[in-house]
């Protein structure tokens, strides 16, 4: 046991993440130059069959954005005793860097404009609504597809949720570089997974029964189903954000927040394999 | 020289100016990102006549059509605002997101959603020559 988490924690997560950021930011303003938020599920479906090289770019930045947030959880669990020494500040914000990053991967996944991204924006939204007084600024600033369509959400996709991400990480990722040079194998199994695996779209079919969100999105998708949105969408995430916020060892709190998240987890993982059985 | 607990007062003082000018700002913001712009109702001509029973599949709604009377229901699920689909075989519309189902009238059948679909306008134009449906 005690090999395993000494391996794991050698491993150089946070070098991986920010590997991957790169990649999936270059091959983002690559897609950008084709996709149309005002035609989203044209634009993509163009992208995959018509403008070359289009499948792979969109695979490429499909999968090297997943990589990101995984290398970035896997990360944040291998420094996790190092980083006992930031200030709560610190880890805070760095822990909030989560949320927005997988914010930017929902978004994303949103602006496929299938039926499977369509609808979990629409239900984002709905959720967004169902918070009392600001549920609604919340929705126009960042989501409001009824209305706008995917302009909205594309422009916090590529600048907003990127810049946040940015403000939150900076001071801590502006101590690293990372060179492809050190990391070849890794760059080249990016590279050589999306030309052969191609990113998922999910186009309209008459009479579909079921549809499953995006992995990260199954256990809520399914909780949805029991609570109502405001429990099961804000309430209920929100938990877990304020518990990883305030995990750090100096804490009183920090067995009970502990156990609270691992159960969470537990349970998330748990809904999550309900939805996709179904 | 100031002495420390000044510099720390003043220090405090901008700070807190910051926060209420941000907050002041969200204002404007909110009210400029919160308007939507008047829309006029928008209208849908299908110009081909549905036999006895017979429906039609828009990207927005589903239009029905008995013989007696026609009429149109939203396709948005009333719970989260998934695209909801008709099944011909039972008569029912159902969201794929949560299998929340509605007769053909748009009246819930089964939950999680709890309010009925949404009614749009339809008429049916004289001699077989189609519908327009107001949206």
């Amino acid at each position: 046991m005690e090999l395993i988490r000494k391996t794991f924690e050698s491993i150089r997560w946070g070098e991986y993440s920010l590997l991957a950021l790169y990649i999936s930011v270059l091959s983002g303003v690559v897609v950008g130059l084709q996709y149309d938020p005002s035609t989203p599920l044209y634009s993509v479906s163009t992208l995959d069959m018509l403008v070359p090289f289009g499948a792979y770019f969109r695979s490429l930045h499909f999968y090297s954005s997943q990589l990101f947030f995984l290398f970035c959880i896997c990360h944040v669990i291998g420094i996790f005793s190092l980083a006992q020494s930031y200030s709560s500040r610190q880890w805070i914000m760095l822990t909030a860097t989560l949320p927005v990053a997988l914010l930017i991967l929902f978004t994303g996944y949103v602006l496929r404009g299938d039926s499977t991204g369509f609808s979990a924006g629409m239900i984002a939204e709905a959720i967004l609504l169902d918070i009392p007084y600001i549920g609604a600024t919340i929705n126009d600033l960042f989501f409001s597809i009824s209305e706008n369509g995917m302009k909205r959400i594309y422009l916090n996709h590529i600048i907003s949720f990127g810049l946040l991400w940015g403000w939150l990480a900076w001071g801590h990722v502006k101590k690293y570089k990372v060179a492809f040079n050190n990391h070849i194998i890794l760059a080249i199994s990016i590279f050589a997974f999306s030309i052969f695996i191609t990113a998922p779209l999910e186009p309209d079919h008459l009479g579909v029964t079921h549809i499953n969100g995006p992995w990260f999105f199954l256990g809520l998708q399914e909780l949805l189903r029991y609570l109502p949105p405001l429990v099961a969408g804000v309430f209920v995430p929100i938990t877990l954000l304020i518990a990883i916020a305030y995990l750090q060892t100096k804490n009183k709190s920090f067995t009970p927040l502990f156990l609270f998240i691992i159960c969470w987890l537990l349970l998330y993982a748990i809904l999550s394999i309900i939805g996709l059985n179904r | 020289m100031a002495c420390p607990d000044t510099k720390k007062h003043s220090a405090t003082k901008r700070k807190f100016l910051l926060i209420c000018a941000s907050i002041a700002a969200l204002y404007p913001i909110s009210r400029f990102s919160g308007y939507s712009i008047p829309r006029k109702p928008r209208i849908v001509e299908i110009t081909q006549s549905l036999p006895d029973g017979g429906f039609h599949l828009g990207r927005d709604f589903i239009l029905f059509d008995n013989g007696d009377s026609t009429w149109a229901l939203s396709r948005k699920c009333t719970h989260l605002g998934c695209t909801i689909n008709y099944h011909e075989k039972d008569s029912i519309l159902e969201c794929p997101c949560h299998q929340s189902r509605f007769s053909k009238k748009g009246d819930v059948l089964h939950g999680p959603a709890k309010k009925p679909l949404t009614r749009y306008n339809v008429e049916k134009l004289k001699d077989d020559g189609g519908y327009i449906v107001t949206i």
